[in-house]
């Protein structure tokens, strides 16, 4: 029978093609996009609590800019790591979106979802405005292209001053209303993510399924949160130069 | 009690098909679903029109046959049984009730409601099986398995294989078909020679076939008549994990102890 060989075909070779050649199932690629997921939402979450040494004032928050700034080799290393995760994860999930949308050519007239959650069914719409804010967010504080009215200073201590650049930034109602805006959607895409990954790569178990559930939108409230502390805490004059 | 239908017509594979609205006289709120259709028929036949043609068989919920997407919900506004199982008394007397078939690229119409699911099939075909050699029947008991395990497997096992999993997937994924057969095989002794081969091969099957990947949102298990849970996709990732580091790292992997051959 033609399909019991499928099965029983020799798979000898199979795990070291699918580890090293190419992704053999849609499934393959959705561990790849989970674990590169999980790395960028650890990414966030550490970005998160560093900025929040905005609130212990500028000799803080600069220093810990100098600090990560100050050794090329670990800052080029993250970049470029970052870089490549986040190439991954752009490029497998776009390609399983496309494999998704072929696999049902004709759309329902009618359609009731009863369990899947606004944001489960719009990661693809909320990854690609995720990935205009990230480059946005790039080009405005890391690069400084966007708004060129602060410029480049050194701090008391000889530190590039980041506090003064942040503070500067979101005591504009605009880039408040586009970082907000950002936080909105990367708390959306998170919150889904999260828990899903866990699923992807096979964590169950009746004692923590609850946990594994919440793990997604808890982690991403606390994000948003943190973010929009910072972002609020500039704009209504909590946290000043 | 009355109601009015828009039920998809489509005359074969190749029509591009459309709505068209029916009314419904004279419904028994006791009539199932299936029923309240048969009698549309019967006064389609009367007029000398083509009949609605949908899929049924056992009409009890066991057989997986039946299969309509009722105003958005594959088998209907209930939760945990079929389309077949499902009664007018459920819909309020003069509503306006939307039929549609199973809509996935993997399941061709072939006519109205009626579409192809051998897809299904062909996913088992490839590795949902275990392969035992015949002769005398075993003993009861010979193997025991604990009672966790087999309450396990048989919830697995429960999957009737009607495709609703994949009707109302937003990526018409049939991950949760797979997973209920990969797991309810898994977790028994006598599934687990195969087990690296066996989640490989209907992996593999799955994407073949046209079905789209999991997303994770677990529409499957709200409309699943069988109520599978979605642990067992979770299962199923892991199964495909293992063998995907069993594959990789073993020298050779043993051939099956019966390999089919014909
Ligand atoms: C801070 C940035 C980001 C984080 C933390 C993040 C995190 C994640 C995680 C953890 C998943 C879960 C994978 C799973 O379902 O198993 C995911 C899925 C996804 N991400 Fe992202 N992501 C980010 C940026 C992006 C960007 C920029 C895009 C697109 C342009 C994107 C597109 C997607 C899509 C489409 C999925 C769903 C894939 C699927 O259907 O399985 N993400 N993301
Ligand atoms: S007709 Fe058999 S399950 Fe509905």
């Amino acid at each position: 029978m033609a399909s019991g060989e499928t099965a029983v075909s020799s798979c000898k070779n199979r795990g070291m093609m699918r580890l090293f050649n190419h992704f053999q199932t849609s499934l393959d690629s959705k561990v790849v996009v989970a674990l590169t997921g999980l790395g960028l939402a650890g990414f966030v979450v550490f970005h998160m609590l560093g900025n929040l040494q905005v609130f212990e004032g500028a000799e803080a928050l600069n220093s810990y800019a100098a600090f990560l700034r100050d050794m090329p080799i670990l800052l080029w290393t993250t970049r470029l790591g970052l870089l490549s995760i986040v190439a991954l994860h752009i490029g497998l999930a776009i390609q399983l979106t496309l494999h998704n949308r072929r696999a049902r050519p004709v759309a329902y007239a009618v359609r009731e979802y009863r369990k899947a959650s606004l944001a489960s069914r719009t990661m693809a719409v909320t990854g690609s405005v995720l990935l205009l804010f990230i480059v946005f967010h790039l080009l405005h504080l890391t690069a400084g292209v966007v708004d060129t009215s602060f410029p480049d200073r050194l701090d008391l201590q000889g530190h590039r001053d980041v506090y003064g650049k942040v503070v500067h930034a979101f005591r504009n109602p605009l880039f408040v209303a586009l970082y907000l805006a950002g936080q909105f959607v990367l708390g959306l895409h998170l919150s889904h993510a999260v828990s899903s990954s866990l699923q992807t790569l096979g964590f169950e178990h009746a004692a923590l399924n609850r946990l594994f559930k919440a793990a997604g939108p808890v982690i991403a409230l606390l994000v948003v949160l943190g973010n929009m502390a910072i972002i609020l805490a500039v704009f209504l004059g909590v946290v000043r130069t | 009690m009355k109601f009015t239908l828009k039920i998809w017509r489509q005359q074969g594979p190749d029509d591009k098909g459309r709505f068209v609205t029916y009314q419904a006289h004279e419904v028994s709120p006791d009539m199932s679903f299936l029923e309240m259709l048969d009698s549309v028929n019967q006064g389609l036949i009367v007029k000398g029109e083509e009949p609605v043609a949908f899929e049924h068989d056992c009409r009890e919920g066991i057989c997986g046959s039946c299969s309509l997407v009722i105003n958005g919900v594959p088998h209907g506004p209930e939760r945990g049984i079929a389309t077949c199982q499902l009664y007018m008394r459920r819909f309020s007397d003069g509503a306006t009730i939307t039929i549609e078939p199973w809509r996935a690229r993997a399941f061709p119409i072939i006519k109205d409601l009626v579409v192809d699911r051998r897809a299904l099939d062909r996913v088992m075909q490839a590795g949902g099986y275990i392969s035992v050699n015949t002769g005398g029947a075993v003993d009861g008991n010979v193997v025991l398995i604990g009672k966790d395990q087999a309450e396990t497997a048989m919830d697995a096992a429960s999957c009737i294989g009607c495709g609703a999993c994949v009707a109302a997937c937003k990526n018409a994924s049939a991950m949760l078909f797979v997973a209920a057969k990969v797991s309810h095989l898994a977790s028994l002794p006598q599934g687990k020679p195969e087990r690296t081969r066996r989640v490989t091969a209907m992996m593999e099957a799955m994407d073949r076939e046209g079905f789209g990947a999991c997303g994770n949102q677990y529409e499957c298990e709200a409309v699943c008549p069988k109520s599978i849970s979605v642990r067992f996709i979770a299962t199923l990732n892991r199964e495909y994990l293992r063998a995907g580091v069993v594959e990789s790292g073993a020298p050779t992997v043993p051939e099956a102890p019966h390999a089919e051959s014909d």
